[in-house]
């Protein structure tokens, strides 16, 4: 490494090196290098060890690297620099919460709010570690603030949801999700939500259709059990065996997906409906066009709630 | 192969949504609502994104609405030209969402000197809001020589002379409002009271009997046209048509306050006093319990009254007539050996209520 020419000419030399460093730093940490990473941040640490953007580099440098523990300290070691940054605040409130300590994680985002009131970022971050908590309330004030500042906010409005949907108003809810879907149509989460309240209102066509559409965005076991469990329900053995089965292949051990593999197996000796091309069996809607001229409707009718 | 429209997807009928799926090679079968959003999925997929961005106009006036005057502000600036003032006017209204109404008040004037009459009644609100009403009343005036028969100019008009003092002035510009406008029920309930404000009682009551006439649903303008006809001392009116809006209304605390007054006005003590009882249990407002207080005063419940005047200082901890009546009606006053006489504390204007609080609509 060279350091600039007009260093000697500098009352403080070291500065230029300091800034030379964490420019290395940066640049390797954006590269991916986390060793690389390490090394220049702690020669950063060493010429000038009360340096906050030193410690925050060594934080996010940590975090990205898994090393969680590490990061709270590194964080909170930049706070004690500056105890009014921003960034030291979020990073150590996001670790906090990453490794399930969220009373603290939420005593930090309210320090970080006091500092920046409009933060839409620690006021998620807030609510989702009190949802953590169970404290579905505060966290639904917490969302309602974003939406206030951000109406368009689709992650708040399914957060809200979520929220909503533990406190057993689904039909609040699901206007949640509707809400965000309607800004963001491939919001997985949203999608998933909107799957499991279709399946508390025991509507097994629904949550064949939307698991399908979050299917395509991402692969989960848990919604292959879902769309195999809804399979059953409308009678269709193969459907629901494959579900299972694709369940079994993404997490092997589960306990779930090979008892409804099982119940797949029996029932498919009964019953086994094939659908055809009607992607929304089960969802019959009196009077709706499509439905008045589907050739499967008397069937869709039996097993539509 | 061109796409259909977002919007012509959403508004289709069945017919042309099978049309669409056909000509896209979509299934068509199935629910109207799956099959919409089959095709709206393929759309959204293909299609291009909106070209729409927003130009920093746009920029600036969202960010006064999301609380960032300042940035607002600057980029506002960066958007004035010479010759239009819709920049001016969104500059004006940044500073005033960040508190500097001096350099308002200016944006908004230059708006106006380039051609947008309306920015003479934003001024007219930035100057009331620094308090200068003469000002606002002024430029209200600007605007008002070139639309003479604005309803918005008239009446922000006379709330502004009627803040800066100038009742009459204020009330003669609503008579004019009524005059132009004598479509628009809820003025002459707005110039009764400015009237009952400026003490014209017999005036005001005429004012909310026309006001009741064009709307008989108009509960508010016969109650404060019950209380017009109590200050102006035509008690067994005002008893008669204040208890007619209770039988439409018998939740009305304000409406049982003024009854309970005039009963007290034509020497019916005791139904005051029910009717005030009534009224606390529907608003517990000091206005009232003091009223409350002074009747059982006058009528020698010492306990009773008390129990009212406690009630208000718990309300309003150093409410002086509340102080003065316990002072009066506290144990110690009674070992003085000669009783002082109770001055006679019968209320003689109606009390308050929140319906004759509010300022007149606009």
């Amino acid at each position: 490494m060279t350091l600039p020419p007009e260093v000697g000419n500098r009352f403080l030399p070291s500065v230029d090196r300091l800034e030379v460093v964490m420019r290395a730093a940066r640049r390797a940490f954006e590269r991916g290098d986390i060793e690389g990473a390490l090394r220049e941040d702690d020669i950063a640490i060493q010429l000038k060890p009360e340096y906050d953007a030193a410690w925050l580099l060594r934080g996010h440098i940590f975090r990205k690297d898994g090393n969680i523990p590490g990061a709270i300290e590194a964080f909170a070691a930049a706070l004690k620099q500056n105890g009014e940054s921003e960034e030291g605040w979020l990073g150590l409130a996001s670790a906090l919460h990453e490794v399930g300590r969220y009373n603290e994680a939420r005593e930090a985002y309210d320090r970080l709010l006091k500092i920046h009131p409009r933060s839409i970022e620690a006021w998620i971050d807030k609510g989702a570690a009190l949802h953590e908590l169970r404290d579905y309330r505060a966290a639904i004030a917490c969302y309602d603030k974003v939406l206030g500042m951000r109406p368009e906010h689709a992650g708040a409005w399914n957060n809200k949801g979520a929220a909503l949907m533990r406190l057993g108003d689904e039909s609040a809810a699901a206007r949640c999700v509707e809400e965000a879907l309607h800004l963001n149509p491939d919001f997985f989460d949203a999608i998933a939500n909107r799957v499991l309240l279709f399946r508390k209102a025991g509507r097994h066509g629904e949550i064949v259709l939307w698991a399908d559409r979050a299917f395509r965005i991402r692969e989960a076991p848990w919604l292959w059990i879902v769309k195999g469990q809804a399979h059953l329900g409308l009678g269709e053995s193969t459907l629901g065996m494959k579900a299972f089965e694709r369940a079994l292949a993404l997490d092997p051990k589960s306990k779930e997906a090979k008892a409804g593999l099982r119940k797949a197996k029996l029932l498919r000796g009964k019953t086994d409906f094939y659908r055809g091309v009607y992607e929304c069996f089960g969802t019959h809607l009196a009077g709706d066009p499509g439905c008045a001229e589907c050739e499967i409707r008397a069937r869709c009718h039996e097993v539509s709630p | 192969m061109s796409l259909p429209s977002l919007a012509e997807v959403e508004h289709a009928d069945w017919p042309s949504l099978q049309r669409i799926c056909e000509t896209l090679g979509l299934n068509p079968k199935g629910r109207s609502a799956v099959v919409r959003m089959r095709v709206t999925d393929f759309v959204r997929r293909r299609g291009h994104a909106p070209s729409w961005k927003p130009n920093r106009e746009h920029q600036a006036a969202l960010l006064t609405r999301l609380g960032s005057p300042d940035l607002a502000e600057r980029v506002w600036e960066s958007t004035i030209q010479l010759d239009a003032p819709a920049p001016w006017m969104g500059l004006g209204h940044a500073q005033l969402a960040g508190g500097f109404l001096g350099e308002a008040a200016k944006s908004f004037g230059h708006a106006a000197a380039m051609g947008d009459s309306s920015a003479e009644l934003h001024r007219a609100e930035v100057l009331a809001a620094r308090g200068d009403f003469d000002g606002a009343a002024r430029a209200c005036d600007t605007y008002l020589a070139s639309h003479p028969r604005d309803l918005r100019g008239l009446l922000m008009k006379s709330s502004f002379l009627a803040r800066a003092g100038f009742e009459e002035e204020s009330t003669k510009v609503l008579h004019t409002a009524v005059d132009l406008h004598p479509e628009v029920p809820v003025l002459q309930r707005t110039l009764g009271l400015a009237l009952l404000k400026a003490g014209h009682l017999a005036a005001a009551a005429e004012a909310f009997h026309e006001a009741a006439r064009q709307d008989p649903k108009d509960l508010d303008a016969q109650a404060m046209r019950g209380a017009a006809l109590l200050l102006a001392g035509r008690t067994r009116e005002a008893i008669g048509l204040l208890r007619e809006v209770l039988e439409l209304d018998p939740s009305r605390a304000d409406v049982l306050n003024n009854l309970g007054i005039a009963y007290l006005s034509s020497g019916r003590g005791r139904s005051a006093a029910v009717n005030l009882e009534r009224a606390v249990k529907h608003l517990e407002s000091p206005r009232i319990l003091l009223n409350l207080g002074k009747i059982r005063e006058a009528e020698g419940d010492r306990t009773e009254a008390l129990q009212a005047y406690e009630q208000v200082l718990r309300i309003r901890a150093k409410d002086p007539d509340a102080l003065a009546g316990r002072r009066r009606l506290s144990p110690s006053e009674k070992t003085r050996t000669t009783p002082t006489k109770p001055a006679k504390q019968t209320p003689k204007k109606p009390g308050k209520s929140t319906r004759a609080r509010s300022r007149p609509s606009r």
